[in-house]
């Protein structure tokens, strides 16, 4: 059996649902801070660090979309 | 050649074996170093030369074979079959394990999960707990079938674990059952259309009147799945299918299901006083005691012969040729322990209508 999740989901998203890319560049994507858990918006350009706790490390956040999984 | 001479002593009558021959025949020998005589004899004119019929007849076999319930309980059944051959035996316990069917977590959809363990790993778990839902209520979902009431189980499952609070053991009972279906939305691509669900319910699976009676859930509220450290949360629907276990262990209704054969334990010579006295010590399983016989006299006697284990220890050593360990070949006693979709004995009864579905599929394919 394959033992491989997939994360398929059911329709991809098509590219212009999302205004693209003029406001996108303004969106700030928040990350959160791998030492204070806070979450980070980080603009293009911005310095990757915690304006917290100034610790560098800092995760994406997981997807807002459903992730399935085979239970095997 | 000295059997051939046996063979024809006067005191056999026809038709008959010879006793040895029977025991043969009839039982499977445990000597110290292996057993022998392990293998049936099948076929029907082996002991022609005797007049001796060793051919099956069905008619015999309906007189002859018994089911002997020893012990009963929710989940476990022990019960002997006495009369069947052991490739009969073999294909019981096989379909049980194998062919059928229950329901069990096939499909997880996760929504959030920030706890340490892996989505695959938290649904690799939950797809091993065992459902209490009649899966004879249910149909196989396949490839291009729509998820309905009629062939999936829908659970959900929503535990945070408070801030600045102690650690959440997620268990079991967590898992929600939802009788009206999927709640989470799919993506649909265009945003006008009107969003579907991940199954598609017509009704409730609780107004359905054999699951009305018995509402479906975990068959244990106590089955740790993960824990939470504070702040951390897991989101996830799960929907459960019918299925095998020759596709995945985690469909076998069954923990596990065993046979052994009924132990025969003889003492050919009388075992007497210190003898006795450590023989009884001897075995492990207490499958001796010693009785008085008077004059200050003891001997052994086998009284749990069902108790014993072939470990084969009364046979090591000192008085081995006293005893005979032996295993009635057709008579065996049979241990299903059911994981809790239906209860044993109707598990069996189940495993043995399908045997009889692949017989008639035979029957029918030959003629
Ligand atoms: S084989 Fe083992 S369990 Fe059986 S009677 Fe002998 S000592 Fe006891
Ligand atoms: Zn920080």
């Amino acid at each position: 059996m394959d033992s491989q999740p997939e994360p398929k989901d059911s329709q991809p998203k098509p590219k212009d649902s999302q205004p693209e890319p003029k406001d996108s560049q303004l969106e700030p994507v928040i990350y959160i801070c791998g030492d204070c858990r806070k979450e980070i918006p980080v603009k293009p350009g911005d310095a990757v660090q915690c304006r917290e706790c100034g610790y560098r490390i800092l995760y994406k956040k997981r997807t807002s979309r459903i992730i399935q999984y085979e239970a095997r | 050649m000295s059997e051939t001479a046996s063979l024809n002593m006067q005191d056999i009558p026809q038709g008959q074996l010879p006793e040895h021959i029977e025991l043969q025949r009839a039982r499977v020998f445990c000597k110290a170093d292996a057993p022998v005589h392990t293998e049936d004899v099948e076929y029907s004119g082996a002991y022609a030369a005797v007049g001796f019929d060793n051919s099956l007849q069905v008619d015999d076999f309906r007189r002859d074979f018994r089911v002997e319930i020893k012990n009963l309980s929710m989940d476990d059944i022990e019960f002997d079959m006495i009369g069947i051959d052991a490739s009969l035996a073999n294909a019981f316990r096989r379909i049980l394990i194998a062919e059928v069917p229950t329901m069990a977590i096939e499909k997880v959809l996760i929504v959030n999960n920030t706890s340490v363990m892996a989505d695959e790993i938290l649904s690799h778990r939950l797809g091993l707990l065992p459902i209490e839902a009649d899966p004879r209520l249910f149909d196989f979902l396949s490839e291009n079938d729509t998820p309905n009431e009629r062939n999936t189980i829908v659970f959900k499952m929503e535990v945070h674990c408070k801030k600045r609070g102690p650690r959440l053991t997620v268990k079991s009972d967590q898992l929600k059952w939802l009788p009206n279906g999927s709640e989470l939305l799919m993506e649909s691509p265009n945003p006008s259309t009107k969003p579907r669900s991940f199954t598609s319910f017509s009704c409730s699976q609780a107004s359905l009147p054999q699951i009305s009676g018995r509402p479906i859930g975990m068959k244990h509220l106590d089955i740790i799945i993960t824990q939470l450290g504070p702040g951390q949360s897991i989101e996830l629907e799960a929907h459960a299918v019918k299925g095998t276990g020759k596709v995945h262990a985690k469909w076998s209704p069954v923990g596990t299901t065993w046979y052994r054969m009924l132990p025969e334990v003889k003492l050919l010579k009388e075992v007497r006083g210190n003898d006795a006295e450590k023989l009884v010590k001897k075995c492990p399983r207490k499958v001796f005691d010693v009785e008085d016989v008077g004059h200050a006299m003891k001997k052994a006697v086998v009284s749990r012969p069902r108790d014993c284990t072939l470990c084969r220890e009364c046979i090591s050593g000192a008085g081995e040729e006293n005893i005979a360990l032996r295993r009635v070949r057709d008579h065996f006693i049979f241990t299903v322990e059911s994981t809790g979709a239906l209860p044993a004995e109707v598990l069996f009864t189940e495993a043995v209508k399908i045997l009889e579905e692949k017989c008639e599929r035979v029957i029918s394919e030959l003629s």
